[in-house]
């Protein structure tokens, strides 16, 4: 079960045409591992459901070692993670400070920051008898943080959490921090669009980003441009196979994922082949409209 | 003198938890005297769906949790279904079945292997397993360095479940398959071939390694953790997995069990209520059933502490999750605290896996999945499942084609709840009473107790809805109610 640190490398490879990581991703990603103090991990979870956290327990790469076993194992140091770490109370936030002393970490948020009430309607912690609210914890530590990773719809833009009318004023991550954010959206996003994250973000390379913030080399085209149903005769109901679900109010003309290529769960199946139209969950304004049975869009 | 612990954030489970507990030696034993169980998110979800089309429901309820997604996707869809008073397909019956029993096997043994086994196994020395606390670790060198390997097996098996739900699903977590009137996905012979092999794979690990794993942990600690974490010690399920179209029976029946006896009783939905005496909301809507629920935030509040509200059946708190669900359908009825819950959650994974080989072998290859849906104008309808952490309701209205109102009462809710309106602790709360607790800087045991029952929190504490103008405050307040009741005199306090 020992992975090291070179196979993580080896993942990264094997991925880097799909995930566009460059030979010199690659070689700031080997001088990042090959340090032992190389940026430490810390994942907080706000307004949010963990299933980005449980997605990305989903990773699994045609090439091994591609698991999240791998990753946890000898690839990142995870130093703080609520749904995976041994500890709890008092030492699970001590290892945050730590980690933020020493700086040059990586801060992966998922979910949105609740900003009414004073940030009451999400704690992060508590600190020396004091509550520390989701939006305190994440300001502090994303000032020494090396790069921020918001995980989700929910952190990139509030997502879920914001929708209309929007209870517990929760914000996007970049939008309270007032710092940049490579925002891997996904309601949940795909594993491994997460892992290339991490690895961008240790890299060093934050690549080219969208005006909204998402990575190209991930939110480049629409689903509808790769999506193998784009000729077919649609259909406006379920359970129809090899149809296109335009009619259906499918959001894939107006969503920029590549589900269509990289299907989920170890192409076991993705929204379109399950006959379900996109609902449009890498988007900013996901799901502030009807997420099925809206007029369908125009080319 | 009593000592004050709190433990925040407790990790490893879903969501944000607070717990404080108060430790004292009682007849020279030092353990928990008192206990607070405190969420400390919410989100408003049903807000959110409040005015929004109704066959949004399943796409917005899921994204309550992400570990239990399926379960509200069931929950919603059945509510849809009987709203517009249709049956779905036998097809759509045995799909959302496939696909929910995927998801309990998935989170079962995420929970065991994941959430649960780093309360009694000593980790290896980096992130995530430590820093942990290093108290009560009993577990021999050979066998933690087994159980280590197979939390990493583990993490395998619990994607593949994952995998084999996704077959059907369209995708896990959040899968978009399900929806009012049945489901998209057409049950093609290669995903039903996948998803024998998945089942057969999944079924050879939970024979083979996770109830063996079960066992050799109550080796170690079956003397004590076989009485500790009793609980509320009444059972209730609402039953799940339909096995014909109109849910008549079902491979775990509804039902509840009071004070522990093995003879089951019918269940009311008629007499749940949720009682709001000690928690932030208005007293003028307490204990109203959910079919009439409200929101009402109210603070300051004399003695309130938690977001929670308190369901209670006929005014008593009921435990929810796999025991009450085994024991309710006579699968397991040795005992509750903290190893018959992992017990009967172990059994419950082998029995929905069992079940899961025999449904899929069912499906018909060129049958119906779906019959149109057309919501109805107006409409009152509820349903009741269950998500691998216990019984699950949704009720709904619908006016002028939109949703009027939503209410979700979930597992954590009657788990985790706070006191009710007659000062009865919620289940996990008097499950913490009398636990040992050898060092009040490292209480190991608190967190044996509360992960026993698989809590996940954002499912709990997503219900409230703030008023218009309403404040909402410091969640550490609620320490005031325990000095304004003067029991705060004295007591040093400590963190964990």
């Amino acid at each position: 079960m020992n992975i090291s640190r070179r196979d993580f490398l080896r993942l990264c490879t094997a991925s880097s045409a799909t995930l566009a990581l460059s030979s010199l991703d690659l070689l700031r990603l080997e001088q990042a591992l090959a340090n032992p103090n190389g940026p430490s991990v810390l994942w907080l979870q706000g307004s949010g459901c963990t299933g980005c956290s449980v997605s990305l327990l989903n990773r699994i790469s045609g090439s091994a070692p591609t698991t999240v076993g791998d990753l946890l194992i000898n690839t990142i140091n995870l130093a703080y993670h609520p749904n995976l770490m041994a500890t709890a109370g008092d030492s699970a936030v001590a290892v945050a400070r730590q980690v933020h002393a020493a700086g040059n970490y990586i801060l992966a948020v998922e979910g949105g920051i609740p900003t009414a009430f004073g940030g009451a309607p999400c704690w992060a912690w508590t600190e020396n008898g004091v509550d520390v609210t989701f939006a305190s914890a994440v300001t502090t530590l994303a000032g020494r943080a090396k790069a921020v990773l918001s995980i989700g719809t929910c952190a990139a833009w509030g997502g879920m959490s914001a929708a209309p009318p929007n209870p517990t004023g929760v914000k996007g991550v970049k939008a309270v921090i007032g710092k940049s954010t490579v925002n891997i959206a996904g309601c949940p996003p795909h594993p491994d669009w997460i892992v290339w994250g991490v690895a961008k973000a240790i890299a060093g390379t934050v690549g080219t980003l969208d005006s909204y913030g998402r990575p190209r080399a991930l939110f480049g085209r629409t689903v509808h441009d790769q999506c193998p149903r784009e000729e077919q005769d649609e259909t406006s109901t379920y359970g129809q196979d090899r149809r296109c679900l335009k009619k259906l109010g499918c959001y894939g003309p107006v969503t920029r994922a590549m589900c269509a290529t990289a299907q989920w769960n170890n192409r076991a199946n993705w929204c379109v082949d399950a006959n379900a139209q996109c609902i449009g969950c890498t988007e900013p304004s996901f799901p502030g409209a009807p997420l099925r049975f809206h007029a369908e869009f125009d080319d | 003198m009593p000592t004050v612990v709190s433990v925040d954030p407790v990790t490893r489970l879903e969501g944000h938890l607070k717990i404080e507990v108060t430790v004292d030696y009682v007849n020279g034993v030092q353990q928990v005297v008192n206990a607070h169980a405190v969420g400390t998110m919410f989100r408003g979800l049903e807000s959110i769906l409040t005015n929004r089309n109704p066959q949004d429901a399943p796409d917005i309820t899921q994204r309550i949790c992400g570990v239990c997604p399926v379960s509200h996707g069931m929950a919603s869809s059945m509510t849809l279904d009987k709203a517009a008073n249709i049956t779905v397909p036998e097809n759509a019956r045995i799909m959302r079945n496939l696909v929910l029993g995927s998801n309990f096997v998935q989170s079962h043994i995420l929970h065991f292997y994941h959430l649960a086994l780093q309360d009694f196994v000593e980790g290896p020395a980096m992130a995530p397993w430590q820093p942990s606390w290093h108290v009560d670790k009993r577990i021999s060198g050979s066998d933690s360095q087994a159980l280590v390997t197979h939390y990493v097996t583990a993490l395998d098996m619990r994607r593949k479940a994952h995998e084999m739900g996704a077959l059907f699903g369209g995708r896990l977590p959040h899968p978009p398959a399900f929806v009012p009137g049945g489901f998209t996905t057409t049950p093609r012979p290669e995903r039903v071939t996948k998803f024998k092999a998945y089942i057969a794979e999944l079924i050879s690990f939970i024979d083979n390694t996770y109830l063996p794993d079960v066992a050799l942990l109550e080796g170690y600690y079956g003397a004590d953790y076989s009485q500790i974490g009793r609980g509320a010690g009444n059972l209730l399920a609402y039953g799940v997995f339909d096995l014909d179209q109109n849910g008549q029976t079902k491979l775990l029946k509804s039902g509840r069990a009071v004070n522990g006896t093995t003879a089951v009783q019918m269940l009311d939905v008629n007499a749940i209520t949720e009682h709001v005496t000690y928690s932030w909301y208005d007293d003028r809507t307490n204990n109203l059933k959910p079919s009439a629920g409200a929101t009402a935030p109210q603070y300051p509040k004399n003695s309130a502490y938690s977001w929670l509200k308190a369901p209670r059946y006929n005014g008593a708190p009921y435990e929810a999750g796999p025991l009450a669900r085994m024991w309710v359908n006579g699968d397991y009825q040795y005992g509750i605290s903290v190893m018959d819950r992992h017990h009967a959650r172990a059994r419950e994974a082998q029995k929905v896996a069992y079940a899961l080989r025999e449904w899929v072998a069912q499906l018909n290859t060129g049958g119906a999945v779906y019959r149109r849906y057309t919501t109805p104008g107006t409409a009152t309808a509820f349903g009741l499942t269950e998500a691998p952490r216990g019984a699950l309701g949704h009720w709904l209205r619908i006016a002028n084609g939109k949703i009027a109102n939503y209410q979700v009462v979930t597992p954590t809710c009657w788990n985790a709840s706070p006191r009710d309106g007659s000062g009865k602790r919620g289940p996990i709360e008097e499950a913490l009473i009398g636990t040992p607790v050898l060092d009040v800087t490292q209480p190991i045991e608190v967190l044996r107790v509360i992960h026993s029952f698989d809590p996940c929190l954002s499912c709990a504490v997503h219900v409230m809805r703030p008023a218009e103008g309403a404040k909402l405050f410091h969640l550490g307040h609620y320490r005031g109610a325990v000095q304004d009741s003067g029991q705060q005199r004295g007591r040093t306090r400590v963190s964990a």
